[in-house]
């Protein structure tokens, strides 16, 4: 456990020493102010066209960001050599990762943090109403984002032999998971028999952790209607307490599954020398 | 002996007394019962035709018939009850006017609290709980509705009684030239439904938490305007119906049923759809093969979907303000409309001559509507950025796209949008915002930077 901590506190200095840190931090901080500004005379409440928007930003910039730092920060300790000094100490590999985990989700929960203080200030600066609920919902779900990520990340890193094949991996998930997941889905599911799209739909998108969260954000601001008839019962499920429970427990199996899988790597990789 | 005489005496007194206050207590609690227990039908039966009746404080028994031409006013304490499967009051007279007293109708189903089957019925300011319909009109002509408050009968037993057990709070067939106005309609299935029932005027009416605020099935002439209508599964359904006015009415927050609209227009013609408020809804007005329409003037506002347009063609769309909508405007089998003037608020547009029109044209991609008309499932990626990667490449064919020939650049705002919102939170979140940065900053500073 003291292990643990201590490869997370070196996590968090080494992460808030990495000017790529600072660079995402600004980034989000500008990208989230600009629409609050652009967007001033509107109610910021419920799923409407600046809600839409602040989404898609989101879910644009922090998965993004969120797969570099990860990733790098594994194979900074393959390129650095640390993890070889730190493979020869007594230290387990599973305290090695989930401390990494820890380090990397304070550094990337303060980023996003510091983001939406500065949202909520302005908000208040400018004289947009923003509503509360509404706030805060996209703070957990910003938040909840870069958690799964972190853990995919992690994944990239664990199997990214340097810095550029971590960089290709990365963007490569990214538009995946963002920008060519319906193009994908669709091209494959039109060729299925009808009945079965819905079903294979559901199914998959609880592989993709940015359509699961953006659904579910969508739904909690009210706008699971849009969804149409067929995920009905979905939304109505969702939309009650019980269905945030649901949403940890799939996000916490997420995580599980995938720090399971880098530890897997990790280990075999220091008995392989 | 004396004594024992005086005994008796006493004795037989005070039998004689408590049988004489029996007696009088019965009576008492008889015409208590009378009181409680009189029938509507004797008042009116008792009444010459053309009378002003006066009804008492207290409570009535239905159900009654008026067949000569009368005047019922009640005040606050007077209710009728009905527990018969007739209406509770039935007009079959002309001249006939309500006003005034509740009425509470217990029976469910094809019942209904007023039946109003003769012409000219005056009912005003009536307050009607019912199981079954508010107030039936049929083939009764020129009456007037005003100012009722009509509502679901609530008993101890039901908690959340189905929408398609409940019937209508005002429902017309064949009955022409009506007046229905000011009138508070909650709870029921639609609000104020009008069947074949032509140049009907329908104003300043509430209608909340029913299937459809407004209803109205092959009217013509019908004159909707300045109705207020919320949470209702779709505020106003507009079907078949030719020279309709639809006017200053709001319809906000119809947004929770995956079928909600604020305004429905399906098969309509020839109808003006001006200066209504849309908020909130899941489609703003939606619609649907519905032909030389004028739409102009309305403010969509934060809706899930603005507009949608689906088979109609012809009809002109003037002069609106789509604000903060996720998808401003929808459009399938539909370029024959003229659009102009608009202001839609997440155009860019490019105004090289100065005019306050765009020279860019508003252009209205149809491809998600098309993926989802064919396949509904694909409703799952409504807005998700992939899909406006996916609809932005599919741009050819764009000459026969709808679109805004002459988008204006700034929106030319007179109502405070913002007004029927909360806004009572600006000083948590920039509570919420500081403590934040507060902490964000110290994990920076002190995990971060410092040194051990």
């Amino acid at each position: 456990m003291r292990d643990l901590l201590q490869v997370a506190r070196r996590e968090i200095k080494i992460g808030f020493r990495n000017p790529w840190a600072y660079s995402y931090l600004a980034l989000f901080s500008i990208f989230s102010l600009s629409l609050l500004l652009i967007n001033s005379q509107n109610i910021v409440q419920g799923y409407s066209g600046i809600t839409g928007s602040m989404l898609s930003l989101i879910l644009y910039l922090l998965p993004l960001m969120t797969l570099f730092l990860g990733s790098f920060s594994l194979t900074s300790e393959k390129e650095e050599g640390s993890w070889q000094l730190l493979s020869t100490y007594p230290l387990g590999t599973m305290s090695f990762v989930i401390g990494k985990y820890l380090g990397l989700s304070v550094v990337l929960v303060t980023i996003v943090g510091f983001g939406y203080g500065l949202m909520g200030i302005a908000s208040v600066l400018t004289g947009t109403s923003f509503d509360l609920n509404t706030y805060i919902l996209f703070l957990s779900f910003s938040v909840g984002l870069v958690l799964l990520f972190l853990s995919i990340s992690l994944i990239v890193g664990s199997l990214s032999r340097n810095r550029w094949q971590a960089l290709t991996i990365s963007v490569s998930i990214w538009f995946f998971f963002i920008i060519g997941w319906p193009t994908i889905l669709i091209s494959i599911l039109d060729n299925l028999p009808y009945l079965w799209i819905k079903p294979i739909l559901v199914v998959l998108t609880f592989f993709n952790p940015a359509e699961l969260v953006r659904l579910f954000v969508v739904i909690k601001l009210g706008g699971g209607s849009i969804l149409g008839p067929e995920y009905y019962q979905w939304v109505s499920w969702i939309h009650q307490p019980s269905g945030t429970l649901l949403f940890l427990g799939v996000c916490i199996a997420w995580i599980g599954i995938s720090m399971g899988l880098v530890y897997w790597k990790w280990e075999r990789g220091r008995s392989h020398g | 002996m004396i004594r024992h005489s005086i005994a008796r005496f006493l004795c037989c007194g005070l039998l004689l007394l408590t049988y004489s206050t029996i007696v009088i207590q019965d009576s008492i609690s008889a015409a208590n019962r009378n009181a409680g227990a009189e029938h509507l039908q004797q008042i009116i039966d008792a009444a010459k035709s053309g009378d002003v009746i006066k009804l008492p404080a207290g409570e009535y028994e239905g159900p009654a018939i008026i067949n000569k031409p009368l005047t019922i006013i009640g005040g606050a304490a007077v209710s009728v009850r009905n527990e018969s499967n007739q209406p509770a009051i039935e007009i079959r007279s002309e001249q006939v006017e309500l006003s005034q007293f509740s009425i509470q109708h217990s029976p469910s189903g094809e019942s209904s609290a007023i039946l109003v089957t003769a012409d000219g019925a005056v009912i005003e300011q009536m307050t009607i709980e019912t199981r079954g319909f508010g107030i039936l009109v049929r083939d009764a002509d020129r009456g007037l509705f005003k100012e009722n408050t009509i509502t679901w009968f609530k008993t101890k037993k039901d908690k959340k009684t189905s929408m398609a057990k409940k019937q209508n709070g005002i429902d017309l067939y064949n009955s022409h030239d009506n007046r229905i106005e000011a009138n508070e309609i909650y709870d029921m299935r639609d609000g104020i439904y009008l069947e074949n029932s032509d140049r009907v005027n329908v104003e300043g009416n509430k209608l909340y938490r029913s299937r459809y605020g407004f209803h109205s099935m092959y009217t013509k002439g019908t004159t909707l305007v300045g109705n207020v209508g919320e949470f209702n599964v779709t505020g106003a359904m507009v079907m078949g119906v030719k020279d309709a006015l639809v006017s200053g009415n709001s319809f906000r927050k119809q947004s929770e049923n995956v079928n909600s609209q604020g305004i429905l227009l399906f098969d309509v013609q020839t109808s003006v759809i001006k200066s209504n408020i849309v908020e909130g809804n899941r489609v703003g007005i939606y619609v649907e093969q519905s032909s030389n329409n004028q739409l102009r003037d309305n403010s969509i506002l934060r809706n899930f979907m603005g507009i949608q347009f689906l088979e109609s063609e012809g009809n002109e769309l003037n002069n609106n303000r789509f604000i903060s909508n996720v998808i401003e405007a929808e459009a399938l089998d539909s370029s024959g409309n003229r659009m102009d003037g608009n202001y839609w608020d997440a155009f860019q547009g490019l105004d090289v001559d100065k005019n306050g029109t765009s020279d860019m044209a508003y252009t209205i991609n149809p491809f998600y509507q098309q993926l989802i008309s064919k396949t509904s499932a694909y409703q799952i990626f409504f807005q998700s950025p992939g899909m406006t990667f996916l609809s932005s490449m599919f741009s050819d064919d764009q000459e026969s796209w709808a679109k805004d020939h002459s988008p204006l650049m700034s929106q030319a705002s007179s109502i405070d949008d913002n007004a029927n919102l909360s806004t009572g939170s600006s000083v948590w979140i920039g509570l919420v915002g500081a403590l934040l940065l507060f902490v964000s900053i110290f994990i920076i500073l002190f995990l971060g930077v410092r040194k051990q």
